[in-house]
């Protein structure tokens, strides 16, 4: 990784050394940088490392559901004694299972996402020179990476990664025992390790940029000025923040349970008619710590996403978001009812069903400052002049995932229904949609609209349009049928044990077929990135001042282009400039945008 | 030597479709070093509305060839209002699907710029916004009522009828232990304790207790038609959960917590199968067992909680009858109980067996 990352940053001469105070070393400059333009970077770069991981994990494991009958003897070759014969064993497929979903919901649409461009546009769009605490950070990356490394490391262990599932539910994950037939090893213990990790990065993180978007705006910078991207990155280190420590705290305990015998979680446990002591714990606990964290992880990965598509909407459609404030409130209105949701993941639990109740009633709630955002981004595109590049599509591509997958959560929220639901396919379906392929699609159009901000140049254009038709088209393949398989469980090695489920094996073959040309597809995207670093378009200089070249590629409000193209430690050469105005100003007094940094002219009223 | 072709002949497409983007690169009209979308915008609004297209194309298919195929009707009373409360709910989110998709993706399309408009300064409407607020909040009331009222009945005690039987369920790595309760009706008790629980009686039953003498076990689910059914539930070791698709059943099995689940069957197996007979689908042949679908058709308890590696094989028949047929089935059945010797469950399977024969003692010491 570290590698990749060197490599990445390579192209970037060290043009502006005598602009800058003190001399910057290699190691000062690429890798123990305090800079957030270059922190953003590494986030980015590890984040791609870890997207490829964790697609190419669901590869893997789709040879297995979509051909469960076949042997791909290329496997053996290269994963060993997990796929003798080709065939891949049940423990490398719950290890996959297990390690996919971890590492796509944290390794990359949290710590890729949040990292990437919470870094990136913070102390750009509200105008500061880095971050509050450069140094911390500094050590955020370097704990999600040190993170990332032990995640890493524990494939390669004898016993493999951890395999009971990345929601890591005891018993089966707070037994070491190698009695329990499912192997909760030392990749377990690595993972909690790893996710320890993980969350200190998180909550540096968070806590850095809550800092900054609240201390340090520039002058006029007041929040109703505040871009929505910046809103929404501000919401989600507060979410981050808050429930993180709640995780942590339920892994140390599980991890006591593994180590030392406690019995947080554990109690009356029998395994071949022996009593263990485990004695007075509750493995629904542990449930309830995991999803006051996982269920507000959800809205983590997703208001990134949501702030990052409503500027590139309201951007490329030359058209300000429609109501902003009503886009502030209902981000605010997810931020509180996310924290009062988690239990709709214990439906079936045995939980009380008073509090069944109460946790649809909040679910089903959500729906409405959702519905709010969507009609919004309708609302922008509707009489605007949209620019169709890549990251519009990607946009757009966001509000269709966005309603589809979210639709689906209202039935899954309503508890009565979610009874035959609960843990089956129709669920992977859901969340996929929602908060996977639609929070890829917002980065997606995050990554190709500030690509020139982060590296100077553009991303090639007609690739970034094959990736997208790609992406839209092959993940609704994937996901849109799935919904279909209601009932059938999820995380089945096969369904050939079970008349009722075996009827699917045609869907399920066809959906492996989708899943491998999307991941081809997104290869499409890294190649795009990576040669685009290189050899992509450069941004060209509208015009110089100071011997510094300015440019706004897209025509944004936004304060990220009143910096000159050179990516300078500190951003602005001079003064910061003062704000004026609100970020939207599109199509107004006759102009096609207005800086947020520009003066109102005698008279003018400012847009509040 | 396939594997290594087919990974160059990617690599190769690559290659060219960087140089074919790369020369479009070169080729693009430019004005002020940047790029003028207008053509390509016109293009993507056609390649998007084609997108909408084919996506309502699949969708309308998906309806078509996958609904005769997922798990038939519900066949229990309390399923039965579920799946109409997931119609109901499905038809609204349809209606909100089609409304919303076709906006989004007509808007990009009709207001691209290559039609030559300038964008309209719109920043808000708080009318519409209380419009787009109230709806959705009206539709989710109702929603969330009648979800609720049928929650609320599923999990109420004293709506049970008294003369439900009950059968008591235990998952463990990984099968499931069915006890029935024999003639009495009642389960003898069960002691969680170093003297009770051992590799032949895993349950920790009581034999002492009298009401243990009738009880067996069984390694199919028999239910009677209409007559409701209280299924006690607990696991051994990790988390199960017990999972029945076709009655829409599904309750967790956690173990040292009990839980239950409580449900009227409205089906016997083989009312299903002549009901099944007539839907298209299932009179084709399965080419695996070469019959006809409905021929082969059986209820199943399935466990629904990753619970370790062979999860996916936890799988128990379930055979609903009517209440002679039960009688004349419980009156074969031997009960766990053997008198002078100690008792041997009568349902483990040959994987407990296997298990029960390995050293046991490093497992004793936690």
């Amino acid at each position: 990784m570290e590698t990749a990352t060197a490599h990445a940053t390579h192209h970037e001469h060290v043009h502006g050394h005598e602009e800058h105070h003190h001399e910057e070393t290699f190691l000062t400059k690429y890798i123990f940088s305090q800079d957030h333009k270059m922190i953003s970077k590494q986030f980015l770069i590890t984040g791609i490392f870890w997207g490829i991981v964790g697609g190419l994990l669901s590869v893997l494991f789709r040879l297995q559901l979509g051909w469960p009958n076949e042997t791909f003897p290329f496997l053996e070759s290269f994963l060993g004694k997990w796929a003798e014969g080709g065939k891949i064993s049940q423990e490398f497929y719950y290890a996959m299972v297990t390690m996919h979903g971890t590492i796509l919901v944290f390794f990359v649409l949290t710590g890729g996402l949040s990292g990437t461009f919470a870094n990136l546009l913070i102390p750009y769009q509200v105008g500061a020179r880095d971050m509050a605490s450069p140094f911390i950070n500094m050590l955020s990356y370097w704990f999600f990476l040190a993170a990332g490394v032990v995640m890493f490391f524990s494939f390669f262990i004898q016993t493999g990664p951890a395999s009971g599932g990345w929601t890591a539910y005891p018993p089966l994950n707070g037994l070491r025992d190698t009695a329990v037939n499912l192997g909760s090893g030392l990749g377990f213990d690595l993972w909690i390790l790893g996710m320890s990790l993980f969350i200190v990065s998180a909550l540096l993180g968070g806590l850095n940029y809550i800092a900054t978007v609240l201390n340090m705006r520039t002058k006029g910078m007041n929040m109703f000025r505040l871009p929505l991207t910046i809103w929404a990155l501000l919401f989600t280190a507060v979410i981050g923040v808050l429930s993180f420590p709640a995780l942590l705290a339920g892994c140390v305990l599980l991890e006591f349970d593994r180590l030392l015998d406690t019995s947080f979680y554990l109690n009356n446990i029998i395994i071949n008619g022996n009593l263990l002591g485990y004695k007075g714990g509750s493995p629904i606990l542990f449930q309830h710590l995991f999803w006051f964290l996982g269920h507000p992880e959800v809205y983590i990965i997703i208001l990134p996403a949501m702030g990052l598509v409503s500027e590139v909407l309201s951007t490329q459609s030359r058209k300000p978001i429609f109501g902003y404030k009503a886009m502030v409130f209902s981000i605010l209105a997810i931020l509180v009812l996310s924290f009062i949701v988690w239990a709709h993941h214990m439906f079936v639990t045995g939980l009380n069903p008073n509090l069944g109740a109460v946790f649809t009633l909040f679910t089903l709630l959500i729906a409405i400052p959702s519905a709010i955002k969507v009609f919004n981004w309708i609302g922008t595109i509707w009489k605007g002049k949209v620019r169709l590049s890549s990251p519009a599509l990607f946009a757009i591509g966001f509000v269709s995932m966005f309603i589809t997958g979210g639709l689906t959560g209202i039935i899954l929220g309503n508890s009565a229904i979610d009874i035959q639901l609960h843990d089956t396919m129709f669920v992977v379906a859901h969340f996929h949609i929602v908060m996977g392929v639609s929070a890829f699609f917002g980065m997606f159009a995050g990554v190709y609209h500030w690509f020139p901000r982060l590296y100077g140049k553009y991303m090639n254009e007609t690739l970034g349009q094959i990736h997208f038709y790609i992406t839209l088209i092959g993940a609704y393949a994937i996901f849109f049928p799935m919904h279909f398989m209601t009932g059938l469980p999820r995380r089945y090695y096969t369904y050939a044990n079970f008349e009722t489920f075996n009827n699917f094996n045609f869907l399920a073959e066809f959906i492996s077929i989708a899943a491998i040309i999307v991941f081809i597809g997104q290869l499409v995207f890294v190649v795009n990135f990576f040669y685009s670093i290189f050899k992509g378009r450069k941004v060209v200089a509208e015009k110089t001042v100071d011997g510094y070249d300015y440019a706004n590629p897209w025509g944004t409000t936004t304060m990220e282009w009143s910096a000159p193209i050179e990516r300078l430690h500190g951003n602005w050469p001079g003064d910061i400039p003062a704000v004026h105005r609100w970020p939207y100003d599109y199509s107004v007094n006759g102009r096609e945008y207005i800086p947020q940094t520009e003066a109102l002219k005698p008279g003018e009223v400012p847009h509040e | 030597m396939i594997a290594f072709l087919t990974f160059a002949t990617i690599v190769l497409l690559f290659v060219v479709l960087v140089l074919i983007s790369r020369a479009s690169e070169l080729t693009a009209d430019l004005k002020n070093g940047k790029v003028d979308y207008t053509n390509q915008s016109k293009w993507n609004g056609y390649f998007l509305l084609a997108s909408l297209v084919l996506m309502f194309v699949g969708s309308a298919v998906c309806f078509k060839v996958l609904m005769p195929v997922m798990i038939p009707k519900a066949v229990s009373v309390h399923g039965v209002k579920t799946d109409f409360l997931f119609n109901v709910t499905m038809i609204i989110l349809l209606v909100a699907f089609v409304l919303t998709q076709v906006a989004l993706f007509y808007f990009a399309y009709r207001y691209n710029e290559s039609h030559g408009h300038e964008a309209y300064f719109y920043p808000h409407n708080n009318t519409l916004e209380v419009i787009w607020t109230v709806i959705p909040a009206i539709v989710l009331t109702g929603l969330i009522a009648m979800g609720m009222y049928e929650w609320m009945h599923i999990f109420n005690p004293d709506a049970r009828d008294k003369n439900m039987m009950v059968i008591e369920a235990t998952g463990k790595q990984f099968n499931w232990m069915l006890r029935y309760s024999g003639k009495d009706g009642k389960f003898g008790e069960r002691i969680i304790d170093q003297a009770h629980i051992s590799p032949t009686n895993e349950l920790g039953i009581n034999w002492e207790d009298p009401k243990s003498h009738d009880d067996f076990m069984s390694d199919k689910l028999y239910l009677v038609k209409n007559k409701p059914v209280l299924m006690k539930l607990g696991a051994q070791d990790v988390l199960h959960s017990f999972f029945l698709p076709h009655f829409r059943v599904k309750m967790d099995c956690v173990p040292g917590i009990p839980t239950e689940f409580y449900f009227v069957p409205t089906m016997t197996t083989v009312e299903m199968q002549q009901y099944l007979s007539t839907q298209p689908w299932w009179q084709t042949i399965n080419p695996e067992t070469n019959q006809p679908r409905w021929q082969t058709f059986k209820y199943e308890l399935a466990c629904a909680e990753l619970c370790g590696k062979s999860h996916f094989g936890m799988e128990r028949e379930v055979i609903v009858v009517d209440q002679s047929e039960y009688d004349a089935w419980m009156a074969k059945q031997t009960p766990m109980y053997q008198p002078p010797v100690a008792a041997v469950p009568a349902t483990d399977s040959v994987t407990t067996k296997e298990e029960a024969k390995k050293p046991t003692a490093m497992l004793v010491t936690k």
